[in-house]
């Protein structure tokens, strides 16, 4: 990235990122607080909804977006080579994405959205919020048709040649965010926004949840696909060996692309909108998409092990001691892979069928989703953060010590938050409540969870300080030297041939997400238009 | 890190990854025993 202008452009989407990261981190603490019942000063039951609403949006909206943005950008300037195709376009979307958040955050912040950063009606938070959530999704529809463009065009004028992964990858996300996102637009253009301007009266809550399930599940992927991609094109590099397999790779992202979005009614498992037979058609491809989960935790593994025995390691287990753990980005490869295998298997628990009934609505499922998404993904958010901040701003990392010391402390406080939030979950404590002090025996059991809770996310908001400490240092502190360092993307154990189309392009697949999403969510949405359903008044704000 | 002949470089690469084999097992194998548990242990009893 020699380019002053690309860089810029990505800085300050990342900016963007972490400053609302660093906000909803102080929130995160305040609500373990509030919840636990510890300091009586904080308790009040308005303040809390508000900022479990803002907490949710910043970290679940706010800092992937802009994250994934700008680290798009990154990827596509460098792998292939290219400037951003239309950057006004591309700043026109970042200001209009940022004048989203800014417009959302009024409502917000003032509790007239405090609707949980759900799109669950009856409940209706202000037109603000849901204006400025569409602006946001706007911004970023503008971003994927830059990221298509520039994957098209390159292809066009490179026939002979394999795109590269990485952009690929991004390319394939770009792709399952428009589908993605095209269910929660509808609710929220033809029923939420509607309803909260008070143009009709009452809103059909079983199709917005429908709607809402299009989007809900694949959004997790939208997530997480730019922590597999720097799984695949860093980490291998980066541990001082070689990608596994470059068509696995991309076989994973395609699976990935295709199944996270049929699948979405294991939110709805308990909703009466929706027969069973539909569920359990989306349960089964729910089960489908962990596959491609599995190759890349065995390419990511396999990638590391080579590298961990061309550096000495031997025996069965002995390269994983002779991997540079010092090295911020394979420290936080390792980390994202223990907490994916325990928040993978929260997840295929809320999967199952049956078994779902016993977490449904309890705190098992924050527990779950945290470990996963501010877990697996977002310390590969930081490791990413890590790697290009020095080649953003031209200068050394500031501290890598103080990053090592980030990452272990972001997985311990993580460790100590989750696991007590599992636990709660099977005892029985609903989610979605801002205060357990009842006094009776079964919530006084809850206590030492609270409290360990509250404990794991002081050790978050440290090493939550320490990230941005550690970034804004990089960028301000004077650096002599001129510092020329280049994205250097990890090479497969085997060259790659000329590739066939179907591992090469989208097109394809695109077709293919079409048919399925014909398949699971025709009828269950047509039926609404059907049958005579009653609408129900709005409820909240 | 150990200075490797090209042969032995060779070798590595193209071996098969037999640690990630079995950390694999593992990891699938105690999901499957953990899933196992909390069905039989935790969710039948409860009714």
């Amino acid at each position: 990235m020699n380019d002053t202008a690309e860089r810029k452009l990505i800085l300050c989407h990342l900016w963007v990122a972490f400053a609302a990261f660093i906000v909803a981190c102080f929130m995160g603490e305040y609500q373990v607080l509030e919840r636990s019942g510890l300091l009586p000063i904080l308790e009040s039951p308005s303040v809390y909804f508000a900022s479990v609403s803002t907490h949710g949006v910043l970290m679940a909206f706010v800092l992937t977006t802009f994250f994934i943005m700008g680290f798009g950008y990154a990827i596509a300037s460098s792998s292939l080579k290219q400037p951003i195709w239309n950057k006004p376009l591309a700043w026109g979307a970042f200001w209009l994405a940022l004048f989203g958040v800014v417009l959302a955050a009024v409502p917000l912040l003032s509790g007239k959205a405090s609707v949980l950063y759900t799109f669950y009606p009856p409940m209706v938070g202000h037109a603000a919020f849901y204006i400025g959530a569409t602006l946001l999704v706007i911004g970023s529809w503008i971003w994927c048709a830059i990221m298509l463009i520039m994957f098209t065009q390159w292809k066009k004028a490179n026939p002979s040649q394999n795109v590269p992964l990485a952009m690929f990858a991004t390319a394939a996300n770009a792709l399952l965010w428009l589908w993605a996102s095209a269910g929660v637009a509808l609710e929220v253009l033809f029923q939420l926004i509607p309803l909260s301007l008070g143009w009709t009266d009452t809103i059909d809550p079983g199709l917005a949840r429908t709607l809402f399930a299009w989007t809900l599940h694949p959004i997790v992927y939208f997530w997480l696909i730019p922590a597999y991609t720097a799984f695949y094109v860093f980490v291998p590099k980066q541990a001082g060996g070689f990608l596994f397999s470059d068509e696995m790779a991309r076989m994973a992202f395609i699976v990935l692309a295709v199944f996270a979005l049929p699948i979405g009614f294991h939110h709805l498992y308990m909703d009466p909108e929706q027969a069973s037979g539909w569920k359990l058609l989306h349960g089964i491809g729910t089960f489908i998409v962990a596959l491609p989960t599995l190759v890349t935790g065995f390419t990511v593994i396999a990638s590391l092990e080579i590298a961990g025995r061309l550096r000495g390691g031997k025996g069965l287990f002995g390269w994983l001691g002779t991997l540079p753990w010092g090295n911020p980005m394979v420290l936080a490869v390792i980390l994202s892979l223990l907490m994916l295998i325990f928040g993978g298997f929260g997840g295929i628990v809320n999967a199952s069928y049956a078994m779902n009934a016993m977490v449904h609505n309890t705190a098992w499922v924050p527990g779950h989703f945290h470990l996963i998404f501010a877990g697996t993904t977002v310390i590969m958010y930081f490791a990413v953060a890590y790697y290009l901040w020095p080649l953003l701003v031209r200068k050394p990392l500031f501290s890598n010590q103080l990053a090592l010391l980030q990452l272990w402390t972001w997985f311990i406080g993580m460790s100590i938050l989750t696991t007590p939030w599992h636990v709660l979950g099977l005892l029985g404590q609903p989610r979605r409540i801002s205060t357990v002090v009842y006094n009776n025996l079964l919530t006084l059991a809850w206590k030492p969870y609270e409290l360990m809770m509250i404990f794991g996310g002081l050790i978050l908001l440290g090493s939550a300080c320490l990230l941005v400490y550690n970034l804004v240092k990089t960028q301000l502190t004077p650096y002599a030297e001129h510092f020329t360092d280049e994205i250097d993307y990890a090479e497969p154990i085997h060259k790659v041939g000329v590739l066939p189309e179907y591992l090469n392009g989208l097109t394809v697949w695109n077709k293919v997400i079409a048919v399925l999403m014909a398949i699971s969510f025709g009828f269950p949405i047509l039926q609404f238009f059907f049958m005579d359903t009653f609408g129900s008044s709005a409820w909240g704000n | 890190m150990e200075q490797l002949t090209e042969e032995e470089r060779k070798r590595i690469i193209e071996s098969s990854p037999v640690g990630t084999f079995a950390l694999m097992v593992a990891v699938v194998g105690g999901m499957v025993i953990a899933w196992l548990f909390l069905y039989y242990g935790v969710f039948l009893p409860r009714g």
